[in-house]
């Protein structure tokens, strides 16, 4: 029989303290850690607006990664293969945005600095698209605001507190302002700046020291609108 | 803490004996929740009007690797559809991505290590429960993608409901799992805590009264998992002579925890920790029929199959590859195995330690012992309900 022998030592109060200072360091590392993402999103977003200025609701298109892409259409049925029209997802949006309710659409609003409860009613019209040849699946949906918007700091802000879905902002012009008015500005601020790639290289991966992580750094994706 | 005692004992009507102990449960109880509360991103999710979370450190270094090599899976996937050699890279990706993926929430090292703690189980078995775990999480990820997916042609919806309802019965294992270890281990507390008093106030013998040696694990707790130390201590003339005299009263009135078998003594939960003045039953010494203990906190913790293995054993599927995913989820499996089994080995041997340094107070060390694993039962339990309540997120299959 092998067992580890452990010299013997004699164990003064410095060493009881250690020791038990490492059965409390075990105790609170067996406590679950951060979950780490599984699903990946690319985010296009649009501010809708009243003709009053005020902002009025979010539309959200969010982009999946290939895998998750290939999860979620499993054993869907499409007259053409590989080819999943809006009606084919029909199904598949509405258990989304079911599911979504619970984690309020990941989308939060802050007014002025102040983060507004429940600021959002239910998606008013949503929809799958596939795209055949990224196979790529990208839910639209739009949350209009219980009471209409305005102030001179607008915050949206798109995360996933559990950390399960990692959303980051499509390149070039994600955010877009419709109908604000004209002296409206839209800044963003990303967790983290390397671009995201649907379907990464194995090179790309490494190279990149992020790999579409926020590490050490907030997960969320801040949209801010200044209206002077 | 006295004042603390009498209110606790006579807010539950408990006898005079009980009201340290009682305490110690409460406040570790309101401990384990405090930590498990406070540590998990889900009272973010509690409060989403809250900051949002930031990792950083070692948290934001495991998780970030977690990532790569995760999204690092799927595209070597994608590669292996062209070439063949792709597959053992694949491989080495899995395994890993496995052990980092450990480090993250739902793999039951918090239960194993709770559990082993909380048992007076050696390291070996603790790495042997973290393979079982692991090797049970492959099967139960393999089954539903093999079950749902390929024979039933199912949706992520169906394979969602599937996990959820697994998730359940997986939680409530651990809850169960929990309550009796809690109430055996609290037994065995109460029952120390009395050996221990008794002891003092007749104190100046050397010799201990009978009672001590009914305390669970027989009052000398120098005999610790790693039987080692144990026969160094018999060996060493140098060492104290209570150690000494210790030992030879356990050989005199404590036959049924002579620790020369060479399992050790790892008095399983179905065990009462005291009063077994008969020798040990066969079942008790491990060996085959010794997986039956284990097998509640391998079933508990390796029900619940890892999302991310089966989100890719999809992608595997989609691309014509299945048998490269379900191989995948194996050497998966291996790593995350090594991780819990290496935190599995650090529990025991902090408890070891734990119960090294205890000698030097004779009867309290037997108390501090068994607040441990009272400690660590409570935090079993404190986990199967958080889980099931939700409180802590869990890995999610649902959500889109």
């Amino acid at each position: 029989m092998i067992v580890p022998t452990l010299r013997p030592m004699r164990i003064g109060s410095l060493g009881r303290r250690l020791h038990l200072a490492v059965a409390c360091w075990l105790l609170l590392t067996a406590v679950p850690a951060f979950a780490h993402p599984h699903v990946w999103v690319t985010m296009k977003e649009e501010l809708l607006y009243a003709p009053d200025g005020a902002l009025t609701g979010v539309r959200h298109a969010w982009t999946f990664d290939e895998t998750f892409s290939a999860f979620a259409t499993q054993g869907l049925s499409a007259k053409t293969k590989g080819h999943f029209t809006r009606e084919e997802l029909q199904s598949l949006a509405q258990t989304n945005i079911e599911s979504l309710k619970e984690y309020r659409y990941f989308t939060y609003a802050m007014v002025d600095g102040k983060k507004q409860k429940n600021a959002f009613n239910e998606p008013v019209d949503y929809w799958l698209e596939f795209d055949p040849k990224k196979t790529e699946l990208t839910l639209h949906l739009t949350l209009p605001l219980k009471t209409p918007l305005s102030a001179r700091q607008l915050v949206i802000e798109v995360y996933d507190p559990e950390f399960f879905v990692d959303f980051g902002l499509a390149e070039g012009n994600p955010v877009k302002l419709v109908g604000a008015p004209p002296q409206c500005a839209v800044s963003t601020e990303k967790p983290y700046d390397s671009s995201f790639q649907s379907t990464p290289t194995l090179k790309g991966l490494f190279a990149s020291s992020e790999a579409n992580v926020g590490m050490g750094m907030s997960f969320a994706n801040k949209l801010t609108v200044q209206c002077p | 803490m006295k004042a603390v005692d009498i209110a606790v004992s006579r807010f539950l009507g408990l006898p005079d004996d009980a009201k340290p102990v009682a305490t110690f449960l409460i406040c570790s109880a309101l401990i384990a929740a405090g930590v498990v509360m406070c540590t998990s991103p889900a009272v973010a999710q509690a409060s989403p009007f809250g900051a949002a979370p930031a990792a950083s450190g070692f948290a934001g270094w495991v998780l970030s690797k977690q990532a790569i090599f995760y999204r690092a899976l799927s595209a070597t996937i994608l590669m292996a559809k062209n070439d063949g050699s792709a597959l053992w890279t694949l491989m080495g990706i899995a395994f890993v991505y496995g052990v980092f993926h450990a480090a993250g929430p739902g793999h039951g090292k918090a239960v194993i290590s709770s559990y082993l703690l909380a048992n007076d189980e050696t390291w070996r078995r603790g790495v042997a429960l973290s393979f079982a775990s692991a090797l049970v999480q492959s099967f139960t990820a393999i089954l539903i993608v093999g079950v749902a997916a390929v024979l039933l042609g199912g949706t992520a919806k169906m394979m969602g409901q599937a996990v959820r309802v697994i998730e359940i019965a997986s939680y409530g294992l651990i809850i169960l799992l929990g309550s009796r270890l809690l109430w055996v281990k609290g037994l065995g507390l109460i029952r120390a805590t009395a050996a221990w008093r008794e002891q003092h106030s007749g104190a100046g013998t050397d010799h201990r009264h009978p009672q001590a040696c009914v305390e669970p694990d027989c009052g000398h707790p120098i005999h610790n998992s790693f039987g080692a130390l144990g026969k160094r201590a018999d060996g060493d003339g140098g060492q104290s002579g209570l150690l000494q005299r210790q030992h030879h009263h356990g050989q005199l009135h404590c036959d049924a925890c002579d620790h020369d078998h060479p399992h050790g003594h790892d008095h399983g939960p179905d065990v009462l920790p005291w009063g077994h003045a008969h020798g040990p039953e066969p079942h008790e010494l491990g060996g085959p029929d010794g997986w039956k203990r284990g097998l509640s906190a391998i079933v508990a913790v390796g029900l619940r199959p890892c999302s991310g293995a089966i989100i890719l054993m999809v992608f595997a599927l989609s691309q014509g590859l299945l048998w490269a995913g379900v191989v995948a989820t194996f050497v998966m499996g291996l790593g995350t195995a090594i991780t819990v089994a290496a935190i599995a080995t650090l529990a025991v041997s902090a408890k070891a330690f734990a119960r090294r340094f205890a000698t030097d107070e004779v009867g309290y060390g037997g108390v501090l012992v068994r607040g441990l694993e009272v400690g660590a039962a409570v935090l079993i339990l404190a986990f199967g309900i958080l889980l099931l309540a939700g409180y802590i997120a869990s890995e999610r299959l649902v959500g889109f």
